[in-house]
């Protein structure tokens, strides 16, 4: 039998063939690079809750990282090298408190306290204010504050305040006055600077925008349950129009180029869409075993009780409320009746948004705010056709409409569930993943399918190939 | 040195391959190096799996036995559509084996067993890669006893029946991705097992020119004694994925028919040609079917597989450069089940394109050493995910795999 004599360099070949073979390396795919069709290196976000990063009722260093601008941001810096994005940080910590969850009610709803803020550096409460005591906290000082951050989204701010002088300086922090601390701390003490003033020197270094920007007009009236707050009537929304367009003149001026945003339909929050009137009803029935149903106040005659309808909605803070037992005056004596579920013992106006006084007002306000196009005589143009006069690029082509509907790109299909990446998310508080616990605002994962609805219209607007995030990866809540 | 190494090169980078579904490929480490092209060829009684009508062929005096094991490496490496984030697998070795023996028993009768692991795969995924919560890992391991008799119809046709005893063993693990905690997973484990029956005939239509034709049956594995346990789940959620629960699911693993032909073109040279027809469209969807446990009901979870028949072509060529050694070479053109509205990372298939090489070695008299290495290369794929279909869990992205299958036995004959 013929014996093979390996060479030491072939016996080395062998092992070293053997090794690779087995090693068995995995085929090589190229990961597309990514591209950007517009500038990008100075990013400016001007926006409201969303943008700041507001979530489950409070705002932290936390929710600040994984707020949409910064999410968009990180993923623009793979396409452009050195593009910084400045936030006025809170310091690491609970930052002016917030919600966290305790545990579900018997009805699924969730049950949350309020951890207390190491921010807060003192607060104002106002017990007289419309829908119950408001606590206004100030806020430690930014640290940067003096230089104005790339997020210039301030919680709670409405359009109406924008060229409000002294939103942010601290000597008008008394009950009831027109006051932000969220805009307070980005700006030196004692300081009377309007937010408006604040856009225009922030724009001036900025070469991209987002704007998204007018739910906190409608928010302190849904929260009431249509009690506070100015009703959202047409001269309402024409004033939000136009106090959102001085904003863009700003932020447009020279061909700047961004990503416009508008505003959602307000029955795709849990605020409202977990108390819609009929499944509410159905949900109800099946807890308590009965087949009692769901009284509000008549929005016309308030001492009269109507049935609920399937286009009126119970505030989901009003809910956990929903069939206890409470004390009412029937004929002189008083009898322990449940709250809502029986025509004398009505839901209080102020815990349901009721289609024919108040939801429609809202309704119409956010579509007149969102696509207003200048046909009628002496309306202001709308979000959608103020996009076409700064000739900002069309996002979708199929309508032509060069402003991003969040509506149909995200809060509808999270509404009806979507599956990313095999996670479900749906508008359900907690389980959902998507809405935090104060029913409006997103959790990072939230924030995340937000900020990929962004790059997807930046990538068909701008022609632009930017990743997006991998939702999965972030937390669920702060 | 390195040099020389370089061609080793275009094997990792460029292409993947993919196979014909799950199928682990020739049982035997010569039918291996021929490139499965085995339905007509009679020098390794590994062809008994393949075509059962060989075995009148090997009903002499002889009691032949071949026996190996067989090493799968599958892996592939995916690019997220929307995150271009390059996801490669973990690599695993899907190990296998084979055992063959025949025995005569007069005139017209033989015998033989074949155990072999047909089907099976292992699937790994990083723990953390953007589709842990559609699989991290899954693996299949199934093993199939097949007892067969053969009669010898006359001098030139044989014919062969066998049945098929399997047993299969099914796991699956994936992250329960809507939850923070990283360990939060459900994990999957069955084991079962099925009947089938082979046939097969196999005729020498000249002194140079042979023929066979087998039909193996479709096998249906009831993976019946299954638990599925979850882990990491929040005690809010415990209704929903119980810690543990009885699940049965089970697998149809598919016919087949092949018909190949042997020429022996010199006295040295003989070339095979295969065809062969796998029925994978029996597998068209995989569902688990979980007992009640606890607060949680008895579910049943289906998942789409819609599996296509699928075609094999195959050429072999056997040279015998010495009297004791003998190479041989193959190539191979699967196709695969898998649709493209269908692709799932649980397992990556393409259409693929083949390479084989082996050798046999007469060491002894009655004792040969056999080696067979094979490479397949397959397509991309592209799997695409649509969020609003959220019962369907999916990632997008694209895949490229690549399978090496090494094989090292023994044939003996006494």
């Amino acid at each position: 039998m013929t014996v093979f004599r390996l060479t030491l360099g072939s016996r080395t070949g062998l092992v070293a063939a053997a090794a690779l073979l087995l090693t068995a390396c995995a085929p090589a795919q190229d990961a597309p690079t990514p591209t950007i069709g517009v500038d990008v290196s100075h990013y400016l976000a001007v926006g409201d809750s969303y943008t700041a990063g507001f979530s489950a009722g409070g705002l932290t260093r936390t929710g600040q990282e994984y707020s949409f601008p910064n999410l968009l941001a990180q993923q623009l810096r793979g396409a452009t090298a050195g593009a910084a994005f400045t936030q006025p940080l809170l310091d690491a910590g609970t930052g002016s408190g917030y919600l966290e969850l305790v545990d579900f009610t018997a009805a699924g709803f969730p049950r949350a306290r309020r951890v207390a803020g190491t921010a807060v550096r003192s607060t104002v409460v106002n017990p007289g204010a419309c829908g119950g005591t408001d606590t206004v906290r100030l806020l430690l000082r930014s640290a940067t504050a003096g230089n104005l951050p790339q997020n210039l989204g301030v919680p709670g701010l409405p359009l109406s305040q924008i060229e409000t002088l002294g939103l942010g300086n601290d000597a008008r922090a008394t009950a009831g006055a027109g006051f932000n601390p969220y805009f307070e701390r980005l700006l030196p003490a004692a300081t009377n600077t309007t937010y408006l003033q604040a856009v225009a020197t922030a724009a001036a270094s900025a070469t991209f925008f987002t704007f998204f920007q007018g739910l906190d007009d409608l928010m302190p009236y849904v929260r009431s349950g249509g009690q506070c707050g100015a009703a959202p009537t047409a001269a309402f929304a024409n004033q939000m129009k136009l106090n959102a367009k001085k904003i863009l003149d700003v932020l447009t001026a020279g061909g700047r180029q961004g990503i416009i945003a508008k505003l959602p339909a307000i029955t795709s929050l849990p605020l409202l869409r977990l108390g819609k009137g009929d499944k509410l009803e159905t949900r109800l029935q099946a807890q308590f075993g009965d087949t009692a149903n769901v009284y509000i106040e008549s929005p016309f005659n308030p001492s009269q009780a109507q049935r609920i309808s399937d286009k009126d909605y119970v505030l989901a803070t009003a809910l956990a409320h929903v069939g206890q037992l409470t004390p009412v005056v029937v004929n002189g004596t008083t009898r322990m009746l449940p709250y809502g579920r029986d025509s004398r013992n009505p839901l209080r106006d102020a815990d349901v948004l009721d289609a024919q006084s108040e939801l429609n007002l809202v309704n119409s306000a956010i579509s007149n705010y969102n696509n207003s196009d200048g046909t009628v005589a002496n309306v202001p143009l709308g979000l959608n056709a103020l996009a076409q006069l700064y000739k900002l690029p069309v996002i979708d082509a199929s309508q032509g409409f060069r402003t991003l509907d969040v509506d149909v790109s995200l809060f509808n299909q999270v509404a009806n569930v979507i599956s990313v990446g095999g996670v479900q998310y749906s508008a359900e508080p907690v389980r959902g993943n998507f809405f935090s616990l104060d029913y409006y605002t997103l959790t990072p994962r939230g924030n995340g399918l937000l900020a990929n609805a962004f790059i997807t219209a930046i990538n068909k607007a701008y022609r632009s190939n930017i990743p997006a995030v991998d939702v999965n990866s972030l937390p669920t809540t702060k | 040195m390195r040099l020389r190494l370089l061609f080793l090169i275009p094997l990792c980078s460029g292409l993947t391959a993919s196979a014909g579904g799950f199928d682990t490929g020739p049982q035997g480490a010569r039918i291996l190096g021929l490139g499965g092209a085995s339905a007509a060829y009679i020098n390794s009684i590994a062809g008994l799996s393949t075509n059962p009508g060989l075995l009148g062929q090997w009903g002499d005096s002889l009691t032949r036995l071949s026996f190996g094991g067989i090493g799968q490496i599958r892996r592939s490496s995916f690019v997220g559509q929307d995150t271009y984030q390059r996801t490669d697998q973990d690599l695993t070795i899907q190990p296998g084996g084979y055992f063959y023996a025949t025995r005569g028993l007069g005139k017209r009768f033989s015998v033989g067993l074949a155990l072999t692991t047909p089907y099976g795969y292992h699937t790994k995924w990083p723990g953390t890669w953007e589709g842990r919560s559609v699989v991290q890992e899954s693996k299949l391991e199934t093993y199939f006893v097949q007892p067969t008799v053969g009669i010898k119809l006359n001098d030139n046709f044989s014919a062969g029946v066998g049945f098929v005893y399997a047993f299969g063993k099914y796991t699956q693990r994936r992250a329960l991705g809507q939850y923070d905690d990283p360990g939060a997973q459900v994990q999957y484990s069955g084991t079962g097992g099925g009947v089938g029956l082979n046939v097969g005939l196999f005729g020498r239509t000249g002194d140079n020119l042979a023929f066979g034709i087998s039909y193996r049956s479709g096998v249906k594995l009831n993976l019946k004694n299954g638990t599925a346990t979850a882990a990491g789940v929040p005690s809010h959620d415990a209704a929903l994925y119980p810690a543990s629960t009885r699940f049965s699911t089970e697998f149809n693993l598919p016919s087949t028919l092949s018909v190949g032909i042997a020429d022996r073109i010199t006295p040295k040279l003989l070339l095979t040609f295969d065809f062969a027809l796998t029925g994978w469209s029996t597998l068209d969807s995989v569902a688990f079917a979980l007992d009640a446990s606890g607060g949680a009901p008895a579910r049943r979870l289906t998942t789409a597989r819609r599996y296509e028949d699928a075609l094999a072509f195959r050429i072999g060529a056997e040279y015998q450069a010495t009297p004791k050694l003998a190479v041989q070479g193959g190539l191979h053109y699967d196709e695969t089940p898998i649709r493209d509205e269908y692709i799932n990372p649980e397992f990556i298939d393409a259409n693929r394109l083949g390479a084989s090489a082996g050798l046999s070695y007469q060491l002894a008299a009655h004792l040969a050493l056999e080696a067979a290495y094979a490479i397949d290369y397959g397509q991309l794929r592209t799997a695409r995910a649509f969020p609003q279909a959220y019962r369907v869990a999916n990632v997008s992205g694209a895949y490229r795999t690549v399978t090496h299958t090494a094989a090292l036995g023994v044939a003996l004959a006494f």
